[in-house]
C-alpha cells in the first residue's frame, strides 16, 4: 500500500469511469478495493517502474492544457474520451504502453475484484464438468 | 551465511527440474545428496482458491505480467512447487520432426525425444476428453474450423480426475492436473530428494550455489530456515525456465565465457480474441482447452487453440476502452474465445539480460514476419468465430471495436496490418524459449546437445532455455524429454563427478 498519492487516486477513479463506465456507481468498499488492489499490483513492480507511472500519470493529466486550458480530470466525459483515445492510438509507442499500463490496473482493480464475476455471468466452480452436463442435458 | 553440502543441486521445479530431480532420484539409494532449490512456495491444497488476483500473485512471476523491456508484451511464468506446470492447461504435444530438423542441434534426434516424450505421456496419464465433458465454446471452435476446412485436432491433456473447474491456469483447486507438482517431484521425495521452496539462487560459483531462503506467508514452511546458504555441489543442473536460467547464468558472471548466453530467445507472442454469441454457451464450465488448429504453421507462422479467461484477463485482452468493452465484458457466459500464437524466429538480439539489480530484462522486437503472422492470425480467428456462429467479434488489430457478422466477409479490410500497434494492443506470451540454446559450439550455444554448458563440466541447464529455436507447439514435454536426457547424461557421469570434485 502506498504507492499512489491521493491526487493519484482521484485521477485513476475519474480514469476507471472512463475506462469501466460501471464504476461509476461504485462507492465506500467496493471503490477502496478497487483501489487496493490498483495499489498492490502497482506495489508489487519494481521502483522505477512505479516512478514511471506516477510520471506518466501526471502527464495525462496536464496534457490536455495545452488544448483546453485545463487538466484531464477537470474536462467532460466526452473530451476526456477524445484525450485517451488519442493517448491510446499516440504515435509514440511509450505513450500507448503508459496507458495500456493504466488500463490494465484498471483493469485489474474493477475485474479483479473476487465479487465482480457474479455481474458479469462469469460463475466457474470446481465441479464444472456437473454444471456442464446438467445444461447439456437441458 | 550457512554452509550446506549437497552431491546434485538442481535449481527449479517445473517441466525441467522437476524431470530431472525425479530422473536423479534413483542416485540417493546409492548415497548421493540431491537437493532442488524453488523460488516459489508449495501450496497447500486449500489455498488453490481459483480467485484470479490472489491465484497470480501466489503462483507467477510478477502476477503473470512480466514486462518486456519496451513493455510492448507481458510474459506468463510460474513460480511454484512444479514451476509453470501449476498453472498450465495441461496440452501435451510432442515436437514433430520437422520442427526438430529446423533445430539442427547435432547429436539430438527426433527418434530420443520421441522415445523420451512417450515415457512422460504415459507416466502425466495423458488422454483425449470424453465428448461429453467438453464445453460449447470449445466445440464451437472445432465445428467453426471444420467448417472452413482448416485442420484441427483434439488437445491430449494430462489430467486425472478433472472436475471440469476450468481454472487450470489458476492452479487446478481439485489437483488434477498431472504437473511435476503431482507426479514427478513427490516421487523424488519419496526417494531422497530434499526439496527446499522459497528459495532464490542468487548466483552459482565454482561447484557452489549461493541462495536465500525467505517466508513467503502462505504456502507449507520450506525445508530450510530463512537466510543465505552457500550449498557446495559436485553437479550443478539449472532449470529456473527461459528467462531465469540465462538470467542466473549472466549474474554468475558467464556471459564472457558464453557469447551467446541469454540470446536467441524465442517465445510464441500470442493474442486472446474474443466473440459474442447472442445466447450464452458453456464456456467457464468444463476443461478450457480441447483443440487447436495447426493449419496454418507452415504457410503463415501461426497456431490457433481454444482457450477461456477470467475477467481480468479477459478485459485486458481486449482493444479499448468504455461502453463497448463494457458491453462485451458484460456477458462473459455468451464469449467464445480463441488463443492466437505466433512461431517466431531464434534472433540472436532478442535476448535475456540482467539489470544492476541481477533482476532478468527481456529485450524482443518483433520482426515483420511475427507481426504478419498475427494479423493473419486474427483474421483466421475471426473466420473461424463467424462459422461458429458468432454474433461479432473483437479482433484486437480491428479500426472497429466489434466486427458484426454481417461484414464477416469484409474481415481483411476491417482487420488490416497496421491495426496492429505495439503498445497498445494486449500481447502475452506463456512459452518463453531460448537462451541457453543448445548446439556444438560456444560461439553460437550454451550447452552441448546433452546440456552441458560449454567449458564446464560439471554445470548443466535442463528447460525450455535449451531450445535453439521455438518448438512450434506446447512445449513442456519437450522441455520433460530434454531434462530426461540431461539427467541421464548426469548419471553416465556421476562417477568422475564425483571423483573429480572430491
Amino acid at each position: 500500500m502506498g504507492a499512489l498519492t491521493n491526487t493519484q487516486r482521484q485521477l485513476l477513479v475519474c480514469l476507471a469511469v472512463r475506462v469501466v463506465p460501471e464504476s461509476a456507481s461504485m462507492a465506500g468498499a467496493p471503490r477502496a478495493q478497487m483501489l487496493s488492489l490498483i495499489e498492490e499490483a502497482l506495489a508489487a513492480r519494481p521502483p522505477a517502474m512505479q516512478r514511471q507511472f506516477g510520471l506518466f500519470l501526471t502527464v495525462l493529466r496536464w496534457a490536455p492544457l495545452l488544448r483546453y486550458l485545463r487538466p484531464l480530470d477537470r474536462l467532460g466525459p466526452r473530451r476526456q474520451d477524445a484525450v485517451l483515445r488519442w493517448v491510446q492510438d499516440c504515435p509514440l509507442q511509450a505513450v500507448r504502453s503508459g496507458f495500456w499500463g493504466v488500463r490494465t490496473l484498471i483493469f485489474i482493480g474493477y475485474y479483479g475484484r473476487p465479487d465482480a464475476g457474479s455481474s458479469i455471468a462469469y460463475t466457474p466452480s470446481r465441479n464444472g464438468n456437473a454444471v456442464l452436463h446438467a445444461r447439456s442435458r437441458r | 551465511m550457512l554452509d550446506r553440502d549437497a552431491d546434485i543441486v538442481i535449481i527449479g521445479s517445473g517441466a525441467g527440474g522437476g524431470t530431472a530431480a525425479n530422473a536423479l532420484a534413483p542416485l540417493c539409494a546409492h548415497g548421493a545428496r540431491v537437493v532442488l532449490l524453488e523460488a516459489g512456495p508449495k501450496l497447500r491444497a486449500e489455498e488453490f482458491t481459483g480467485r484470479e488476483v490472489e491465484m497470480a500473485k501466489r503462483l507467477y512471476v510478477d502476477e503473470g505480467g512480466f514486462l518486456t523491456e519496451d513493455r510492448t508484451m507481458t510474459m506468463a511464468f510460474g513460480r511454484a512447487y512444479g514451476g509453470s506446470t501449476v498453472v498450465y492447461t495441461g496440452t501435451s504435444l510432442t515436437i514433430t520432426e520437422p520442427t526438430l530438423e529446423r533445430w539442427a542441434v547435432p547429436g539430438l534426434t527426433h527418434a530420443d525425444i520421441l522415445e523420451r516424450s512417450r515415457k512422460y505421456l504415459e507416466q502425466n496419464h495423458v488422454h483425449l476428453l470424453a465428448a461429453s465433458d467438453i464445453n460449447d465454446n470449445n466445440r464451437l471452435f472445432e465445428e467453426g474450423c471444420r467448417r472452413l476446412g482448416y485442420r484441427v485436432e483434439q488437445f491430449p491433456l494430462n489430467l486425472d480426475g478433472c472436475r471440469g473447474a476450468g481454472l487450470c491456469n489458476l492452479g487446478c483447486p481439485n489437483g488434477a492436473k498431472m504437473g511435476t507438482h503431482r507426479v514427478q517431484l513427490p516421487e523424488a521425495e519419496r526417494q531422497g530428494v530434499v526439496v527446499v521452496t522459497n528459495c532464490r539462487v542468487d548466483r552459482i560459483e565454482e561447484r557452489a550455489v549461493v541462495a536465500t531462503v525467505t517466508e513467503r506467508g502462505f504456502g507449507e514452511p520450506s525445508a530450510w530456515a530463512p537466510g543465505e546458504y552457500r550449498i557446495r555441489a559436485k553437479a550443478i543442473v539449472v532449470a529456473g525456465g527461459a528467462i531465469g536460467s540465462p538470467a542466473l547464468l549472466l549474474r554468475s558472471a558467464l556471459a564472457a565465457r558464453l557469447p551467446a548466453l541469454g540470446r536467441y530467445f524465442t517465445c510464441h507472442p500470442a493474442l486472446i480474441l474474443v466473440a459474442q454469441h447472442d445466447r450464452p454457451i458453456t464456456n467457464s464450465h468444463g476443461h478450457p482447452k480441447s483443440y487447436y488448429c495447426d493449419h496454418f504453421a507452415e504457410s503463415d507462422g501461426f497456431l490457433l487453440e481454444s482457450c477461456m479467461y477470467f475477467p481480468f484477463t479477459t478485459a485486458k485482452s481486449l482493444t479499448g476502452f468504455g461502453a463497448e468493452h463494457s458491453r462485451m465484458m458484460s456477458a462473459m457466459d455468451r464469449l467464445q474465445m480463441i488463443l492466437v500464437l505466433a512461431i517466431d524466429p531464434p534472433d540472436a538480439g532478442n535476448r535475456v539480460m540482467v539489470d544492476r539489480e541481477g533482476h532478468p530484462v527481456v529485450r524482443y522486437a518483433f520482426t515483420d514476419g511475427v507481426k504478419h503472422s498475427l494479423v493473419q492470425a486474427m483474421r483466421a480467428s475471426a473466420r473461424v468465430f463467424f462459422a461458429a456462429g458468432a454474433a461479432r467479434v473483437h479482433a484486437p488489430a480491428s479500426s472497429r471495436f466489434f466486427i458484426d457478422a454481417a461484414d464477416a466477409d469484409r474481415i481483411d479490410e476491417l482487420i488490416p496490418f497496421d491495426g496492429l500497434q505495439l503498445g497498445k494492443v494486449t500481447i502475452s506470451s506463456a512459452h518463453p524459449m531460448g537462451g541457453c540454446r543448445m548446439g556444438a559450439s560456444p560461439d553460437d550455444s550454451v550447452t552441448d546437445a546433452w546440456g552441458q554448458v560449454h567449458g564446464l563440466p560439471w554445470l548443466f541447464v535442463a528447460d525450455a532455455s535449451l531450445f535453439p529455436r521455438c518448438a512450434e507447439i506446447n512445449p513442456y514435454v519437450t522441455i520433460m524429454a530434454l531434462a530426461d536426457r540431461v539427467a541421464e547424461r548426469v548419471r553416465r557421469e556421476w562417477p568422475q563427478l564425483r571423483a573429480h570434485a572430491s
